[in-house]
């Protein structure tokens, strides 16, 4: 095929596109302003759904917790920052915060093979990193994670082992 | 009806071919995404590449798009308008598919649909394969009148 051969088939397929492109769109609007779908064009929230699906994550109690660590069938993973990681955290914990868990989540991937459960873990009741890297960790295919509502202090307050360090 | 030129068309035929199955999949997978649009943006937004704003319009908008390329192909009417952006979204897909499998993300595909399996290399390939499909059918399709004459031509 000859290039003039070719861009004689293209513009026509442009224009054509076009043409569809448009009344798709039509048909789309149209679709939605009789509203046969329950859906605006427009007002997707995404911070709603994240609210919604971290809902979902389970919650572990401490007791349950520390039955596991006595076990060794659980990894800590401290989600708050470096800093507070460095200054204390439960013994053998690994420090991810939420948006480095894709740097993680091939290694936890074969400890997850291997049947560990992860529990993640910030400092106070209403703390959000605990379940945002438990989200991001389920979403990058580790479905046994749990989260310990307010871990650090309620870990610290019952005494069980902690570490200081980046390890 | 008599086969005019077979088998000498292969081309034209083997376009054809691919005409149809891209029609079959862009209908099955439009009507799929069409009675769910919910589950659809959820799919999207998951694959974290458009702001808020756009998702919903794209789950609305994209199935319909592919129902409308799955007629045109059919039909014969704009073809090669359709089978250019058959083309063009396949390789957004492909793209997209790409960008989230490096990411390490594991998602549901939403491809056809919200029941769709979870993006692999797999998805990837097929993509491609259905994306050169389109090209093939862009440049290659000649339709039906070209294989099949409804007279009868006397010897």
């Amino acid at each position: 095929m000859t290039p003039n051969n070719l861009s004689q088939k293209l513009y026509p397929a442009f224009r054509e596109g076009i043409i569809i492109l448009a009344v798709a769109l039509f048909i789309a609007i149209i679709f939605t302003l009789l509203r046969f779908n329950n859906m605006p064009l427009f007002g997707f929230s995404s911070a709603a759904l994240v609210k919604e699906q971290q809902a979902k994550i389970l919650s572990i109690t401490l007791s349950e917790a520390y039955d596991l660590y006595a076990k060794n069938k659980v990894i800590f993973i401290d989600a708050r920052d470096p800093f507070s990681f460095e200054e204390g955290h439960i013994a053998s914990a690994i420090n991810i915060y939420p948006e480095d868990a894709s740097l993680h989540a091939s290694s936890l991937k074969i400890k997850a093979d291997q049947g560990f459960i992860f529990v993640t873990y910030c400092d106070g009741p209403q703390c959000p990193l605990s379940k945002e890297t438990a989200y991001a960790l389920i979403q990058r295919g580790i479905t046994t994670v749990k989260v310990l509502v307010n871990g650090w202090s309620i870990w610290l307050k019952a005494g069980y082992p902690v570490s200081k360090g980046k390890k | 009806m008599k086969l005019r030129n077979f088998p000498r068309p292969f081309i034209p035929l083997l376009a054809l071919i691919c005409r149809l199955a891209l029609a079959i999949i862009f209908f099955y997978a439009g009507i799929e995404k069409i009675i769910n649009p919910g589950d659809i943006a959820v799919a999207i937004y998951n694959y974290q590449l458009l702001p808020d704003f756009a998702i919903n319009v794209s789950a609305i908008f994209f199935p319909w798009l592919e129902v409308l390329i799955a007629i045109s192909l059919v039909v014969g009417i704009f073809k090669r308008g359709a089978a250019l952006l058959s083309s063009l979204l396949f390789m957004t897909f492909a793209t997209v598919l790409t960008i989230n499998l490096m990411r390490g993300l594991d998602i549901s595909c939403g491809c056809f649909g919200a029941s769709s399996g979870n993006i692999n290399w797999f998805y990837l390939v097929r993509d491609l394969s259905l994306f050169c499909m389109s090209v093939f059918v862009l440049i290659y399709d000649r339709g039906w009148r070209y294989l099949f004459s409804f007279q009868d031509y006397k010897k």
